[in-house]
C-alpha cells in the first residue's frame, strides 16, 4: 500500500514537470513566431495601409500578380501592403478580409477565390467606408470602388484573328480547352470561335478539354493528332496546355509546319514568353496581371481622385520578335 | 477496479486543466501581440472575438463529433467530405429542387446520419479498423458530393425562384454581434457534454475507449456504442456542412479538404487521448478556441499563411507532449 502511494507521488511529480515542459514547448515557439510576426506586422504612423487579399499563391500567374503589385507599391513611399494568402479556401479568405476590416485598413485590394462566397464580406467592407479594388474575378452586385480585370473574350478573339492570319484563312485547328464551366475557358473559346468563324476555310476539327494542365494537354493533343492526319494549328486556352501540345507534336514527329498558340504570356524561364522566344510556341497572348493598375488606382483613390468603376488592361501579342521584353516583366 | 477508476478521473481533470492552461497562455500572448488601434487592442474588440467564434464554429462542430469517436477509441477521416456533401446537397435541394428550409435540413441531416451508420456497420460487422473504413468514406462522400452538385459549386440565391430567406438565418447574425453558427456550436458542445457525462451512453463511450474487451465482457453493447458515435460524428459533420453552405451562400463539393485533420487537432489539443477512453468535450471547445485565436492573431499581424500552418503543427506536438504520461 505504501509502495503504491510513493509510486503515485512520483508519478504526480513527473506529471507536473511534464506539464510545465509541455506548456513551455507550446508557449516558446508561439511567442517566437509572434515576435517575428510583429516585426513584419501591419502599418503604423502616417502611411496608408492597403490590405491585399489574394485567392492563392499556388498559380504562377497569381505569384506574378503579387510580384508586380509589390514592386509597384514599393515605388510609393506613402503606402504599405498587408498581405494575406487565402490558399484557395473561401472560408479562409472571408476570415482574412474580416481581419483587414478589424485592422481598419485604408483600402482593400482583393482577388476573390470565388464570387459568391466573398460577396457578403466585401460588401460589408465597402459599406463600412473602406474603398475596395477587385482584381481578376469580380463579386456579385456593385459594392466595390473599382474592378480591374482583363477581357478573356477579347483575348480569345485576338488569338483567333492571329490564327487566321497564320493559316492564311485556311486549315484544320485543334482547340484545347480549360476547365469546363470556368469563365475564362468559356470566354477564351467564344472569342476565338467568333474570330475564326469569319474564315470559312478554317475548321475546328477537335476541341478536347485539358483542365488548364500541361500533362492533360499533352494527352489530348496526342489523341487529336492521332485521330486527324492533318492538323495545321493548335490553340491552347493557356500556355501550359499549348506546351503540352508542343511536347506531343515533337514526340510524334508532327511539329514540322504545325503552328501552336497559347494564352497567358507569363515572364520567367518557365513562362509562355520564354517558350515563344525558344520557338516552341508560335505566339501567346498576354493575360495582364492587373498588379500595376491596382496600385495606380489605389493611389488615385487614397488621394481622393475619381477612379473608374471598371478598368480593362489590354492584352498583347507575344511573338518571337518581342518575346524578350516580356520575359523580364 | 476502484483505484483504476479514480486514476482515470484524476487524469481527465489534469488534462483538462492543462488544456485550459494552454488557452490562457495563448489568450495572454494574443493580447500582448495584438495590434493596437486608437489605444485599444484590436484582438479584444468584441467584434473580433465574435469573428473568432464564427470562424471556428464549423470545424468546432465537427470536432465535437470527432470527440465522441476518439473517446470510443476510433477515428473518422470522412468528416471533411461529409461536410462538402452536406453543403452541396443543401444547395442543390434549395436551388434546384425547390425544397423549403425544414425539408432540406431534415434530409441533409438524415443523409449525414446514414453515412455514419454505414461507417459503423462496416466497422462493426466487417471488423475493419475505423481508420480504413472512414478513409474509404472520405473518398466515397467526396464522390457523392461531386455527383449531386455536378462537380462545381452550386450557388445560393435568395428571393423568387431561389432559396427561402429562412435558410440565411443559419449563416447570419442575431442582432449586431452574435453569429448564429457560433450559437449552434456552443449548443452542440452543451448537448454533447450532457450526453457524455450524464447518460449511460456517455459512460459506455468512455468504457469502450478504455478497454473494449472488458466492456464487452461486462455486457456493454460495444457495437451499438460504435454505431452511436459514428452516427453522431457524421450527423454533426452534416450540420457543419449546412452552416458552411449558409455562410458562404454556396454548396461546393470541393470544400472541406483537411477539415478532418483540423478537427482531430482540436480534439487532441483539448486533451483527449487518441488511444481512447480519456478526454472531454469541454477540452475540445478549448482546443478549437486555441486554434481559432492563434489563426486570428497571426492574421491580425499579417503573418504568412504558410507560417500559420507551421505553427499549428508545432502546437499540436506541444499539446501531445502536455498529455504524455511517465
Amino acid at each position: 500500500m505504501k509502495a503504491n502511494l510513493t509510486t503515485k507521488d512520483r508519478q504526480a511529480r513527473q506529471n507536473s514537470r511534464r506539464a510545465f515542459l509541455g506548456s513551455l514547448s507550446l508557449a516558446l515557439p508561439a511567442s517566437l513566431l509572434l515576435t517575428s510576426a510583429c516585426n513584419r506586422g501591419g502599418g503604423q504612423g502616417d502611411k496608408f495601409v492597403i490590405g491585399f487579399s489574394q485567392a492563392n499563391k499556388a498559380e504562377p500567374w497569381r505569384t506574378w500578380m503579387d510580384d508586380t503589385l509589390m514592386k509597384e507599391a514599393g515605388k510609393q513611399p506613402q503606402i504599405e501592403i498587408a498581405y494575406a494568402d487565402a490558399q484557395q479556401d473561401n472560408s479562409k479568405q472571408v476570415a482574412d478580409v474580416e481581419n483587414f476590416l478589424r485592422q481598419r485598413v485604408d483600402l482593400l485590394i482583393i482577388s476573390p477565390n470565388e464570387a459568391k462566397p466573398l460577396t457578403g464580406i466585401v460588401k460589408r467592407v465597402y459599406e463600412s467606408g473602406i474603398p475596395v479594388i477587385i482584381l481578376d474575378r469580380s463579386i456579385e452586385g456593385d459594392s466595390y470602388t473599382t474592378f480591374i480585370g482583363a477581357n478573356n473574350r477579347e483575348i480569345g478573339k485576338a488569338a483567333g484573328e492571329y490564327a487566321a492570319q497564320l493559316l492564311g484563312g485556311k486549315g484544320s485547328v485543334v482547340e484545347i480547352k480549360g476547365l469546363p464551366g470556368s469563365t475564362p475557358a468559356i470566354d477564351r473559346s467564344a472569342g476565338f470561335r467568333e474570330a475564326v468563324a469569319a474564315h470559312s476555310g478554317i475548321k475546328i476539327v477537335a476541341d478536347p478539354v485539358a483542365d488548364w494542365l500541361r500533362d492533360k494537354g499533352r494527352e489530348q493533343a496526342e489523341a487529336a493528332l492521332r485521330a486527324n492526319e492533318k492538323i495545321d494549328l493548335v490553340y491552347g486556352h493557356n500556355d501550359p496546355m499549348a506546351m503540352g501540345a508542343y511536347l506531343a507534336a515533337t514526340a510524334m514527329n508532327r511539329a514540322e509546319g504545325l503552328k501552336i498558340i497559347g494564352i497567358d504570356g507569363l515572364p520567367g524561364t518557365e513562362g509562355g514568353a520564354k517558350a515563344v522566344l525558344d520557338g516552341k510556341l508560335d505566339a501567346t497572348f498576354l493575360y495582364p496581371n492587373c498588379g500595376k493598375e491596382a496600385i495606380e488606382t489605389a493611389v488615385k483613390i487614397l488621394n481622393k481622385e475619381r477612379a473608374s468603376k471598371t478598368i480593362t488592361p489590354p492584352t498583347a501579342r507575344i511573338t518571337k520578335e518581342n518575346a524578350a521584353q516580356f520575359i523580364n516583366e | 477496479m476502484t483505484l483504476l477508476g479514480e486514476r482515470r478521473i484524476g487524469r481527465v481533470k489534469l488534462s483538462q486543466l492543462q488544456a485550459f492552461l494552454g488557452l490562457i497562455v495563448v489568450f495572454i500572448l494574443a493580447c500582448v501581440f495584438s495590434p493596437v488601434r486608437r489605444g485599444e487592442l484590436i484582438f479584444l474588440d468584441p467584434g473580433n472575438l465574435t469573428d473568432i467564434l464564427r470562424q471556428v464554429s464549423e470545424k468546432g462542430i465537427i470536432a465535437v463529433g470527432m470527440t465522441f469517436v476518439i473517446l470510443a477509441g476510433g477515428i473518422d477521416l470522412s468528416v471533411g467530405s461529409v461536410l462538402a456533401f452536406a453543403a452541396s446537397l443543401s444547395a442543390v435541394m434549395l436551388m434546384r429542387g425547390g425544397y423549403g428550409t425544414p425539408e432540406t435540413l431534415l434530409a441533409v441531416l438524415a443523409a449525414g446520419l446514414l453515412i455514419g451508420a454505414v461507417n459503423a456497420l462496416v466497422i462493426t460487422k466487417g471488423r475493419i479498423q475505423s481508420f480504413i473504413v472512414t478513409l474509404a468514406m472520405m473518398s466515397g462522400a467526396r464522390g457523392l458530393a461531386r455527383l449531386v452538385s455536378g462537380g462545381s459549386g452550386v450557388e445560393i440565391g435568395y428571393g423568387a425562384g431561389g432559396a427561402p430567406q429562412s435558410f440565411s438565418v443559419l449563416g447570419g447574425k442575431l442582432g449586431q454581434f452574435v453569429p448564429v453558427p457560433a450559437l449552434i456550436f456552443l449548443a452542440t458542445v452543451a448537448i454533447a457534454w450532457v450526453g457524455l457525462n450524464k447518460t449511460r451512453f456517455g459512460r459506455y463511450v468512455h468504457a469502450v475507449g478504455s478497454n473494449e474487451t472488458a466492456s464487452r465482457l461486462s455486457g456493454v453493447g460495444v457495437d451499438w456504442v460504435k454505431f452511436g458515435v459514428f452516427s453522431i460524428c457524421s450527423l454533426l459533420a452534416a450540420l457543419a456542412g449546412i452552416i458552411h453552405c449558409a455562410q458562404l451562400e454556396q454548396g461546393n463539393p470541393n470544400d472541406g479538404v483537411t477539415y478532418e485533420l483540423d478537427a482531430i487537432a482540436a480534439v487532441v489539443i483539448g486533451g483527449t487521448s487518441l488511444s481512447g477512453g480519456t478526454g472531454t468535450v469541454v477540452g475540445t471547445l478549448v482546443g478549437t478556441l486555441i486554434i481559432g485565436i492563434i489563426n486570428n492573431i497571426l492574421g491580425l499581424n499579417n503573418v504568412d499563411a504558410n507560417v500559420q500552418l507551421l505553427l499549428k503543427g508545432i502546437i499540436i506536438v506541444g499539446a501531445v507532449l502536455l498529455q504524455r504520461r511517465g
